[in-house]
C-alpha cells in the first residue's frame, strides 16, 4: 500500500517520470476516486503515483465546432458549463451520472477513460459523439478515435508514459444518454445505451456501456437508423437489432437476459429523446 | 430540539472511531480463508518480525493470556481447530499504525483443510425438513405451535391459497463502524466502545474471555448508528486479548468491508405460507419457516420463536400451525436489525393476504379489518392481545387511499399493509435520578445512539411526571461501574422499560421530599437555573430538605427500577422449541403508492403514508423522526437492500458500491400519523416507536406493485429485474 | 501515527478553518487521516473510507471534496474547511441552526458531512437556486437515521433563507 508521489509541473516531466519507472511501478493519479480504491483493495499496487493534479489540464474550450475538454478538468467544471446541458445533452446527462457531486469535484474524464471500466457512465456517450482522444508520450504527441484506444477492462492501447491530455468533441450534437440501475440515484449503470445525431449521414451513432468488458458502438443498430428522424418501425427493428448484439454479460448486477431487455427499452427511449423535440 | 444536536452540527461529540489515549496501538483482524475448514497451521512469523507489530495473538496463544485458560470454550474468541464462516477472525495483531497493523494481519499464512460449506438452506432440505428436520446437525433451532383444527379448515375450504416468499439478507450500514478502545489499567479491564448496551458488552467479554464480571468496566461513546448491530460485544473481547498480550491501550475499529462481512447482516429466508378461506373468513394458517442462521451456534438462535408469530399476522384466525428451523450455514451468526426479521415477516404475511384478497375478490383493507385483532383477542400462542390500535389505524389508512385516489397526486398503485410489535418491556432496566440544585440528573449508562429515546424519551418521562421544563433535565452518562445496570437500547424498549424505572425512582424521589417536608405531596419547579420544591404553595430550595450528607455529595440520589413482566403463551399450543411471548402489541400501518415502469420492472415509490399505535406520544417530534427513518430503511429493504451471498460463504458485495440503502432522491414524500388511545405499559402508556416503523413497509410496496400491474414479486428487494421477471418481460 | 503511510515524508501547508497548518505527512497519507489524525479535527467522520457515504466530506478550496479518496500532498497549499470550521462562515452557520432546529440531526455520524456539502452547493450556486436540484446534489451523502425527510426539511428552510 505504501507508494511515493512525484507531483510534475509540466507535461514533459510527467511523460518522462511516468517512462522512466519500471513497468507496472508506476499509475498516473488523476482524480484519483478509482485508482485509490483499487489501491486500497490491493488491485494494484503501484510503488509510484504521478499526479496530474499541476498539469494545465484543467481546461475547456470551444474552438472550430469542438469542444476540448481538458483530461483533468474535474467532471463538476464541465457539468457547471452553462452551454452543456443544451448543446450536449447527453454528455451532460452522462456527466451527471458519474457518483457523487463531491466525487465529481475529484474525477476527470482523462481518468475515467484511462481507467476503462466495463459500466462506466461517459464511454458510451463518448463514443457515439466519436470523441477524439488526444495523447502526449514519449514520441510526441499523438490524436486518437476513441474506440481505437479502449482495449479491455481498465487497458487502453497507451505505450508506457503515454498520457491523455484532452478529449475532443462535437461542440454540439443532438443526444442522449439513459441508463438503468438498481437504485436510480447514485449507482452503478446496469446498462448504458447513448445515441448522438449527425447532421449528414451515417446520421446516427449509438453506443452502450455496462454490457460488454469494454463499452461500444452498434454499427448494425446505426445502419438500420438511415434518417436523421427514423419512424417507429426503424426505431422498433433498432431495439431489436441492438438486444441481438449480445452475448452481454451476466454478473451481480443484472443477468444477460435482463440487459437485452434493457438495451432495447433504452434504445428505443433514447432515439425518442433525440427525434422527438 | 434535542440537546445534542448543537455539539453534533459542529462535529463535537467523540464516537467509538474518535477515540483514543496515549500510547495507543492500533489492531488489525486476520480473517479465515475459508468458509469451513480444519486449521492446520496458522504462520505468523513475518507478521511477528515486522517493525512496528506489538503483539500477535491466535488462538493458541489464549490460554497463556487468559486467566481460565482461553476463556469460553464453547464460544472460543480465536478458534484452534475448525473455522465456521468466512473471514471468521483466527488471530489478532496490534501495531504501532493501522497501516501497519493491516499489513502485518495480510502477512498471516493461514493453513486449511477446507470442509465441504454449506452455503444455501434450501440445499440442505431440498423437500422442506420432514422428521428428520429437527434431529439434524444443520437445524440450531426448531419450533413449532399450533391450534384449532387445521385438518378441518383447509378440508372444508373454498379456497385454498399457498405461496412461497423468499427474503434476502440486510445489512446494518450503520454509518460508523463498530470501533472501540481497551486497556488494562490497576487491574482493570477498560473498554470504551461504540454500543447499545454497555452492561452486554461487559456480560459478553467476560465471559467470552473468562474474566470476572466486575473487573470489566465498560463505557459507552457516541454512537454512530445502532440499529441491533451494536447490543451486544463484537469488537471488544479482541480489542481486550490485545491489550492483555501488548501492555498498551489498544483501538479496533472494523472496516468497512468488514462491517458488511462480520458486522452482524441478517441472512435468507424461506417461507410457505397457506391459508384457508370460507365465506371470506381465513379459517386455517400454516407457516413453514427456513431461517438462514450462519454460524450461529446451538442454543443461540433468537429469531426463529421471535419472528415466526409475525407470519401468523395480527390477526384472528381460528386454526394456525407455526413451523420454524434455523439453519445452520457457513455464513457470519445472523444478526440483529431494526425489528429483526419482523419486516420481512410481514412482507410474506401482508403479501399473502393482498392474494388472498385478490383471489376471493374482497378488497384488501375489508380482508384486514375482517379479522383484525381487537384488544382482548387470542394470538396464536395464546396471548391476550391488549389495548391494540390497528383498527384505528387500519380505517384511518382507508380514508387516505380514498383521498389519494381522489386527488390524482400520484400515478402508481395504492398498497396497504399492517405489522405488529411488542414493546420490549420484559427486559429489566434500573435507573437513578439526582436531585440535584441545578436540575434533575437522569444517571445512564447508555449513551443516545440517535433515536432520541434516552436524551428526549427519558427526559420526557421527567416532564411529564415533574411538570418541569427540557432544561431542568439532563441525562448523565457513566461507565457500568458507577451507572446503574440497564439491559440496552434497543427492542423499542428505552422508553417503555427502562422509562418506568426513571418514572419509579422520580415519583419516588418527590415522596421522599414529601415525607421530609412532612407534607402529603410536592411539586417541583425550576427557577433561575435552580430546581425549586414547592409545598402547599411555598417554594423552598431543595437543599433545605436534603441531609447533610446529600448536601456534601450535592444531590439526593434515588434509584428505579423495572423488572418487567414478560407475556404469558398458552403451553398447550407449543408442541416444541422456544417461542417469545410478547409484550405490549403495538400496531402500525403503512400505505404506499408507487409507480411501475412496464418495460424495465423499475419501481418509484411516489408517497408513504404511515399510521403508527404509539400508545401515548411522549415527543411526536420524536415519534415522527423514527417513523421517517423506519419507513426509509424500509423502502430500501423493499426495493434495493441485499447481500449477495455467492458460493463457498463468499459475499459479492461487501460495500456501499453494490449494497445500496436508499439516498436523498429515493425517498419520495412521507406522512406520518400517530394514533393514541391504546395505552402500553410504558410510562403514561408509551410503546415504544423504534422498530415498528420499518415493519409494514415492505409488503405495502410489494402490493402497490401487486395494485399497479396485477403482479405479485415474492422475493425480497424487488429489484427492476425482479419485478421484470414478476411482469413476465424476461 | 495512524493511517498514513507511504515511503516520502514530505513538509507540505494547508490552511485549516482558516489557521495555516505546516506538516508532514507520508506521501499515501489521506486528506481524512491528516485532519483527524494529525491535526486532531475528529469532527470529519470515518464511515466507508471508499467515496460512497460523504461522511467524510470536507471543502477544499470551497468544494466538496471526498477527504478519504483525497491524498494530502495532491492538495498542498490548499485551503480547507471542515466541520469545526464550516460555522464561521454565515451559510454554515445558518445551515448547522437548520439542522439542530428540523431535528435533521439523530445519530450525528454523518450529520459533519452533510452540513459541510450543503454549505458548498449554497456557496457554489449562489442564493437563486432550486431546493430539488440542491436535494438531488446531496445523493452522495448517506444517513441511515432520518429517512433524510428531516435533512430535506432543513435543506428547504435554509434555501428560504438564504434566498
Amino acid at each position: 500500500m505504501a507508494f511515493s508521489l512525484a507531483v510534475p509541473r509540466s507535461p514533459a516531466e510527467a511523460v518522462r517520470l511516468l517512462a522512466d519507472a519500471p513497468p507496472g511501478g508506476a499509475e498516473a493519479l488523476a482524480g484519483g476516486t478509482d485508482l485509490l480504491l483499487d489501491i486500497d483493495a490491493g488491485r494494484v499496487a503501484p510503488s509510484r503515483l504521478i499526479s496530474l493534479g499541476r498539469l494545465p489540464w484543467r481546461t475547456l474550450r470551444r474552438s472550430g465546432g469542438d469542444l476540448v475538454i481538458g483530461a483533468t478538468l474535474p467532471l463538476r467544471d464541465l457539468e457547471r458549463d452553462p452551454r452543456l446541458p443544451r448543446d450536449l445533452p447527453g454528455l451532460y446527462r452522462a456527466v451527471r451520472a458519474v457518483g457523487s457531486v463531491a466525487l465529481r469535484h475529484r474525477a476527470t474524464m482523462g481518468g475515467n477513460i484511462a481507467r476503462s471500466s466495463p459500466s462506466s457512465d461517459l464511454l458510451p456517450i463518448l463514443l457515439a459523439l466519436e470523441a477524439r482522444v488526444r495523447l502526449v508520450g514519449p514520441s510526441g504527441p499523438r490524436e486518437l478515435p476513441l474506440p481505437e484506444l479502449l482495449k479491455g477492462p481498465r487497458e487502453t492501447t497507451r505505450v508506457p508514459g503515454e498520457l491523455i491530455a484532452a478529449i475532443v468533441v462535437p461542440a454540439r450534437r443532438p443526444s442522449a444518454y439513459l441508463w438503468q440501475r438498481v437504485r436510480p440515484s447514485n449507482d452503478i449503470s446496469q446498462v448504458g445505451v447513448a445515441v448522438a445525431r449527425r447532421e449528414r449521414p451515417p446520421y446516427w451513432r449509438v453506443a452502450l456501456g455496462g454490457v460488454w468488458p469494454v463499452p461500444a458502438r452498434l454499427s448494425s443498430v446505426e445502419a438500420i437508423l438511415d434518417s436523421p428522424d427514423p419512424g417507429d418501425i426503424a426505431v422498433e427493428l433498432a431495439a431489436q437489432e441492438a438486444a441481438r448484439c449480445a452475448p452481454f454479460v451476466t454478473d451481480k448486477r443484472a443477468t444477460e437476459a435482463y440487459r437485452r431487455r434493457l438495451v432495447a427499452t433504452l434504445l428505443r427511449r433514447a432515439l425518442r429523446e433525440v427525434t422527438v423535440p | 430540539m434535542r440537546t445534542d444536536a448543537p455539539a453534533k452540527v459542529r462535529g463535537r461529540v467523540e464516537y467509538g472511531m474518535d477515540l483514543e489515549a496515549p500510547g495507543m496501538l492500533w489492531g488489525a483482524l486476520v480473517p479465515a480463508p475459508v468458509a469451513h475448514g480444519r486449521i492446520v497451521a496458522i504462520d505468523a512469523s513475518v507478521a511477528r518480525g515486522m517493525a512496528g507489530v506489538r503483539a500477535v495473538v491466535t488462538g493458541a496463544d489464549l490460554d497463556r493470556l487468559l486467566p481460565k485458560g482461553g476463556g469460553d470454550p464453547e464460544r472460543r474468541l480465536l478458534p484452534t481447530e475448525e473455522v465456521t464462516y468466512r473471514h471468521q477472525p483466527v488471530a489478532v495483531i496490534a501495531a504501532d499504525s493501522r497501516a501497519v497493523a493491516r499489513a502485518a494481519a495480510a502477512a498471516v499464512r493461514v493453513a486449511t483443510e477446507a470442509l465441504p460449506s454449506v452455503d444455501d438452506i434450501e440445499e440442505v432440505f431440498p423437500d422442506w425438513p420432514g422428521a428428520e428436520g429437527p434431529g439434524s446437525p444443520q437445524v440450531v433451532a426448531h419450533v413449532h405451535a399450533l391450534h384449532g383444527d387445521l385438518d378441518a379448515a383447509f378440508a372444508s375450504a373454498e379456497l385454498v391459497v399457498s405461496q412461497t416468499f423468499r427474503t434476502s439478507g440486510v445489512a446494518q450500514v450503520a454509518l460508523e463502524p463498530h470501533a472501540c478502545l481497551a486497556s488494562v489499567e490497576d487491574g482493570s479491564y477498560r473498554i470504551r466502545t461504540s454500543t447499545q448496551a454497555p452492561f452486554a458488552v461487559r456480560s459478553d467479554t467476560a465471559e467470552i474471555l473468562g474474566l470476572a464480571e466486575s473487573r470489566v468496566v465498560v463505557e459507552g461513546s457516541w454512537v454512530g448508528g445502532g440499529f441491533g448491530g451494536k447490543a451486544s460485544s463484537l469488537v471488544e473481547p479482541y480489542a481486550l486479548v490485545l491489550a492483555i498480550a501488548s501492555g498498551r491501550p489498544v483501538k479496533l475499529a472494523l472496516t468497512y468491508r468488514e462491517e458488511f462481512l462480520l458486522g452482524r447482516s441478517t441472512l435468507p429466508a424461506v417461507v410457505r405460507i397457506d391459508s384457508s378461506l370460507l365465506k371470506g373468513t381465513i379459517t386455517g394458517r400454516r407457516v413453514r419457516l427456513l431461517l438462514d442462521a450462519g454460524a450461529m451456534l446451538p442454543g443461540r438462535d433468537f429469531a426463529t420463536g421471535y419472528a415466526i408469530g409475525f407470519l401468523a399476522g395480527p390477526y384472528r384466525i381460528e386454526a394456525v400451525e407455526l413451523e420454524g428451523y434455523a439453519v445452520r450455514t457457513h455464513k457470519p451468526p445472523f444478526g440483529a436489525h431494526r425489528a429483526p426479521f419482523a419486516a420481512q415477516c410481514a412482507f410474506v404475511a401482508e403479501s399473502h393476504m393482498d392474494a388472498i384478497a385478490r383471489r376471493a375478490g374482497i378488497d384488501p383493507f375489508d380482508l384486514r379489518l375482517a379479522h383484525a385483532w381487537r384488544e382482548g383477542d387470542t394470538t396464536p400462542l395464546g396471548q391476550r392481545v391488549g389495548p391494540f390500535g390497528l383498527r384505528e389505524a387500519l380505517e384511518r389508512a382507508h380514508r387516505q387511499r380514498e383521498a389519494w385516489r381522489a386527488d390524482g397526486h400520484g400515478s402508481g398503485g395504492i398498497g396497504v399493509a399492517c405489522g405488529f410489535w411488542s414493546t420490549g418491556t420484559g427486559a429489566g432496566g434500573e435507573a437513578i435520578v439526582e436531585f440535584a440544585r441545578d436540575g434533575l440528573h437522569i444517571i445512564e449508562g447508555e449513551r443516545e445512539i440517535g433515536s432520541g429515546s434516552v436524551i428526549r424519551g427519558l427526559v420526557a418521562v421527567v416532564e411529564r411526571v415533574t411538570g418541569l421544563p427540557p432544561a431542568a433535565v439532563r441525562v448523565d452518562y457513566r461507565d457500568t461501574r458507577s451507572a446503574p445496570f440497564d439491559s440496552g437500547v434497543f427492542g423499542s424498549r428505552t422508553v417503555g422499560a427502562l422509562g418506568q424505572a426513571v418514572e419509579k425512582a422520580v415519583r419516588k424521589g418527590m415522596g421522599t421530599l414529601a415525607a421530609r417536608a412532612k407534607v402529603p405531596e410536592v411539586r417541583l419547579a425550576f427557577d433561575g437555573g435552580e430546581l425549586w420544591v414547592v409545598t402547599r404553595g411555598h417554594k423552598r430550595s431543595l437543599t433545605s430538605l436534603l441531609t447533610p450528607a446529600e448536601r456534601a455529595l450535592g444531590h439526593l440520589a434515588i434509584g428505579g427500577r423495572h423488572y418487567g413482566r414478560s407475556g404469558t403463551l398458552e403451553e398447550s399450543r407449543v408442541r416444541e422449541g422456544e417461542f417469545y411471548a410478547y409484550t405490549d402489541f403495538t400496531a402500525s400501518v403503512v400505505l404506499a403508492q408507487a409507480a411501475v415502469d412496464r418495460e424495465t420492472g423499475a419501481v418509484r415509490p411516489e408517497r408513504v403514508a404511515e399510521f403508527l399505535d404509539v400508545g401515548v406520544a411522549l415527543d411526536p417530534e420524536m415519534v415522527r423522526t423514527q417513523m421517517e427513518g423506519g419507513i426509509a430503511m424500509g423502502l430500501g429493504t423493499a426495493l434495493t437492500e441485499e447481500t449477495l451471498w455467492t458460493s463457498a460463504g463468499r459475499l459479492a458485495n461487501p460495500g456501499l458500491l453494490d449494497y445500496r440503502i436508499p439516498t436523498l432522491g429515493d425517498i419520495p414524500p412521507i406522512e406520518t400519523v400517530i394514533v393514541e388511545g391504546f395505552p402500553g405499559a410504558g410510562p403514561f402508556g408509551a410503546k415504544g416507536v423504534g422498530e415498528p416503523p420499518i415493519i409494514p413497509v415492505p409488503a405495502a410496496i410489494a402490493n402497490a406493485v401487486l395494485d399497479a400491474t396485477g403482479a405479485q414479486v415474492t422475493e425480497l428487494p424487488l429489484t427492476p429485474e425482479r419485478v421484470a421477471r414478476a411482469l413476465k418481460l424476461l | 501515527m495512524t493511517g498514513g503511510e507511504g515511503t516520502g515524508n514530505a513538509a507540505l501547508a494547508l490552511t485549516v478553518n482558516g489557521r495555516r497548518r505546516r506538516i508532514r505527512a507520508p506521501d499515501a497519507e489521506r486528506l481524512l487521516d491528516t485532519l483527524r489524525w494529525r491535526l486532531g479535527l475528529k469532527g470529519t467522520k470515518e464511515g466507508c473510507r471508499s467515496g460512497g457515504c460523504g461522511a467524510c466530506t470536507v471543502l477544499v478550496d470551497g468544494r466538496s471534496t471526498l477527504s478519504c479518496l483525497t491524498l494530502t500532498h495532491e492538495v498542498a497549499g490548499a485551503t480547507v474547511t471542515t466541520v469545526e470550521g464550516i460555522g464561521r462562515d454565515p451559510v454554515g452557520r445558518r445551515v448547522q441552526a437548520a439542522f439542530a432546529r428540523e431535528n435533521a440531526v439523530q445519530c450525528g455520524y454523518c450529520t459533519p458531512g452533510f452540513v459541510v456539502a450543503l454549505t458548498g452547493l449554497l456557496r457554489e450556486r449562489g442564493p437563486k437556486l432550486p431546493p430539488e436540484r440542491l436535494l438531488e446534489d446531496l445523493g452522495g451523502n448517506l444517513c441511515r437515521c432520518t429517512g433524510y425527510a428531516a435533512i430535506r426539511r432543513a435543506t428547504e428552510a435554509v434555501c428560504r433563507e438564504v434566498g
